[in-house]
């Protein structure tokens, strides 16, 4: 932990993220207003005291909004890596473990499937399934999967022929022991590191399906579809466009920093 | 011929010889120049050039060139001017109309234009199979019948004083008898009609082109040697497109956008005052919207003036539910709506829902001011008690699933040319888009009535009963009237729009490149 602190990307990233944090957590009690409330006499304004970060087109303050999108904005990012994650691990310690045939055609299959870009990939399946947050979670998590099935195997593998493992093979111990408590345990460290990283993915993307109208729905708060919703006011009052925006770069760039310091705390060989 | 009872005749026949005049351009300075092409720039696809068909907002500047009708709706009124009919007559009772044809008129392919097409294209239009939207409006006709090449007589089952009006209507423009024999897929796609431009290419998503039709029967017209239809999904796209310059029409104008479009150089917009609304429907043939009290509760419940300044940017006006806008003929004074939500709340109380009301209403996303619509209705109407929730659904998924079938969403339609097409289109009992299952046997009866009638008077007591009825049962929740917008570059000479955005008189407009 300490060794993350130290880092500056590190500290950022902490720092970024703890702000989002406490958005989500504490958003709907820190809001000033109900973020569905109209002032029809003060829509589109710009910073004020009353509003701090303007009104969007309805005169709906900014502010209450952007802080009770936040843990649907983020949570939908959480959630998605998580279920990606966790289907891509079991696939590639399957894969990993077993070996052989079974391997060659897991293995082959996602990397079919990883050549198709992860938004295209996405969108496909939002289409298949319908418009929705569930879905279209379930649909970036599916789209995660191919990806962490690989950083999965990889780790899997390199950790198969080390001592421990022999010696655990030697001692005649089952698989299952081996698995769970020999290799899952020393492989967790990259994945976890990927998975940080994607989370920012998996926010933008779930930004850009609400932002394409296949992803959360009106009047959410959602911060993609706030972006969506403003952005024929935006010559008008670039605030409502442009706050929800550098809100989910804030939190992308959080997560990315805070995965990248992790790499560096976890991997010893990029230390000085 | 004589003067008895001829009142109504006579202005018919007044108003055709008025107009028979060669356009005389309003909106036009200096000596029109030939030549040019003029780039036109649309939101949503041309779904089919099937003139029999077609509704889309992109498709009728389409079939208003390619295509002309009997008789063409004249600019800025809703009235009917000359177009292959050059005169008409109505005998007494208006029951009967014969038209003479323009002579020397040639379709796009050469053959010539003559009765047995108006035969063929209005028995295809009676046809329930055909299944045209003009049907509703000319249902009425019982036979035509050519007298000779160029006089065809309608024989009508009721007296209809407006037929020449409503053989205006965009979907009854003249077919070839020849398209209509052939394969109807063709209609589609390789239109054959007598209008100024012809088709050059047809592609429903990136542009369609037409050409200057040389043979167009008004003497030197059209001026425009081409006209493109570019189509521009993304809004934002659009309206770059036209302030640069790459555009010289922008067909309709975001309310967003239109202060910035009108205060930006060289460009001219127009912004015409019309009866298009969006309407809340409430299906009631089951609860709970079969109570009326629930019906005029929600209409308490919505703020209509600031909805109009939220939604349309105040480019519209509050409407109070009535269906029939102020610019129709026979509109009455709708009584105001107040925006009242503790009455509300009482209605609702005494409807049987004391605690208040949870309802889905379905929004489409295109166009977005129905989603925005429905946003702000969900707000107003929360402190009567309504907890609406808003669900949000691409506009084909809406089309396929709930439009005509949903109990509670949003609508939107343009303006009809007279009364009796706009109740004939939603709120009779046999309207083509019927989707209220409201089912009043006494408006359905005046709404007849009114149509048989001649008598101004008679038919303007007529139309107000009706629209008392409509008023007192409260069969949707029209809450504003909103403008038309368009612009176009201040090279682009004549462009107009017209309050039904039906016809567009491309034939008249020129490019003053000098």
């Amino acid at each position: 932990m300490s060794e993350l602190v130290r880092s500056p990307t590190g500290l950022v990233g902490i720092v970024l993220l703890t702000v989002v944090a406490l958005a989500v957590v504490f958003g709907t009690v820190l809001a000033p207003y109900d973020p569905q409330a109209f002032h029809p006499a003060v829509r589109l304004t710009g910073p004020s005291k009353a509003h701090w970060l303007g009104t969007d087109q309805f005169g709906r303050d900014i502010l209450s909004r952007l802080l009770t999108g936040a843990s649907s904005t983020i949570l939908f990012g959480v959630g998605a890596t998580a279920i990606g994650v966790f289907a891509g691990s079991v696939i590639g310690v399957t894969a990993g473990v077993l070996g052989g045939w079974v391997d060659s055609v897991i293995m082959r299959t996602l990397d079919g499937l990883l050549a198709v870009p992860d938004l295209l990939f996405t969108l496909l399946i939002v289409t298949f399934l319908g418009g929705g947050t569930g879905e279209a979670m379930l649909a970036v998590a599916v789209a995660f999967t191919p990806g962490m099935a690989r950083i999965a195997r990889s780790s899997v593998l390199s950790i198969r022929t080390r001592e421990y493992v022999m010696a655990a093979v030697a001692r005649d111990e089952s698989q299952a022991y081996i698995i769970s408590q020999e290799v899952i345990p020393n492989a967790i460290g990259p994945i976890i590191v990927e998975a940080t990283i994607r989370v920012s993915f998996a926010i933008m993307i779930g930004a850009t399906l609400g932002f394409l109208g296949l992803g959360a729905q009106p009047p959410s708060t959602e911060w993609g579809l706030m972006v969506a919703e403003a952005r024929q006011y935006m010559y008008r009052s670039p605030w409502v466009v442009a706050v929800p925006g550098i809100a989910i770069a804030v939190s992308a760039l959080g997560f990315n920093l805070f995965g990248d310091a992790l790499r560096d705390a976890f991997v010893p060989r990029g230390r000085r | 011929m004589t003067n008895l009872k001829a009142n109504r005749r006579e202005v018919v026949i007044g108003l055709a010889a008025a107009s028979a005049v060669p356009a005389i351009g309003f909106a036009q300075s200096g000596t029109p120049e030939i030549g040019g092409t003029l780039k036109i720039s649309h939101s949503t696809r041309i779904a089919t050039l099937n003139v029999m068909q077609l509704s889309g907002p992109a498709e009728y500047p389409c079939v208003d060139m390619l295509y002309s009708g009997l008789t063409r709706i004249a600019p800025g009124r809703n009235s009917a001017d000359p177009d292959l009919a050059t005169s008409w007559e109505a005998n007494d009772d208006a029951s009967q109309f014969t038209f003479s044809l323009r002579q020397g008129v040639t379709f796009h392919d050469g053959t010539p234009f003559t009765s047995a097409d108006v035969v063929a294209t209005y028995e295809a239009i009676l046809n329930p199979e055909f299944g045209s939207p003009a049907r509703s409006v000319l249902d009425m006709i019982g036979s035509v019948e050519a007298l000779d090449d160029h006089t065809v007589r309608f024989n009508l089952n009721s007296s209809y004083a407006d037929l020449p009006i409503s053989t205006a209507h965009a979907n009854a423009r003249i077919v070839s008898a020849a398209a209509l024999a052939g394969d109807l897929n063709d209609l589609e796609t390789k239109p054959n009609g007598t209008g100024p431009f012809k088709l050059e290419s047809y592609d429903s998503a990136r542009i369609t082109r037409l050409v200057r039709f040389d043979d167009y029967y008004k003497e030197g017209q059209p001026y425009l040697d081409a006209v493109e239809m570019h189509l521009f999904p993304d809004l934002a796209a659009e309206s770059a497109n036209y302030l640069s310059g790459n555009v010289d029409v922008m067909l309709n104008v975001q309310q967003a956008d239109y202060a910035r479009i009108a205060a930006a150089e060289g460009s001219n917009a127009l912004r015409v005052p019309a009866g298009r609304y969006v309407n809340v429907v409430m299906r009631q043939d089951q609860p709970p919207f079969d109570d009326v009290r629930l019906r005029k509760a929600l209409a308490l419940s919505v703020d209509r003036q600031l909805l109009v300044d939220l939604v349309l940017e105040g480019l519209g006006r509050p409407a109070y539910d009535n269906i029939v806008s102020p610019e129709f003929q026979y509109a009455i004074d709708t009584p105001e709506i107040p925006y009242d939500p503790a009455a509300a709340k009482a209605l609702l109380a005494e409807a049987g829902y004391p605690d208040g009301i949870e309802l889905t209403m379905v929004a489409s996303n295109r166009p977005a001011i129905r989603g925005q619509v429905a946003i702000a209705i969900k707000e107003m109407a929360r402190p009567a008690g309504f907890d609406i929730e808003v669900e949000a659904m691409p506009h084909d998924t809406y089309l396929a699933n709930v439009w005509r079938k949903g109990t509670f969403y949003m609508a939107y339609w343009g303006m009809q040319p007279t009364e009796d097409a706009t109740f004939n289109l939603l709120l009779t009992s046999t309207a083509s888009y019927e989707d209220t299952a409201w089912f009043n046997e006494e408006f359905d009866e005046l709404v007849r009535r009114g149509r048989s009638t001649s008598d101004p008077a008679e038919r303007a007591a007529i139309y107000a009963k009706a629209q008392e009825i409509q008023l007192r049962d409260t069969p949707y929740i029209i809450a504003m009237y909103q403008d038309v917008l368009t612009a176009s570059r201040d090279w682009v000479r004549g462009w107009t729009v017209h309050p039904l955005n039906r016809v567009f008189y491309i034939e008249d407009v020129w490019l003053d490149r000098a």
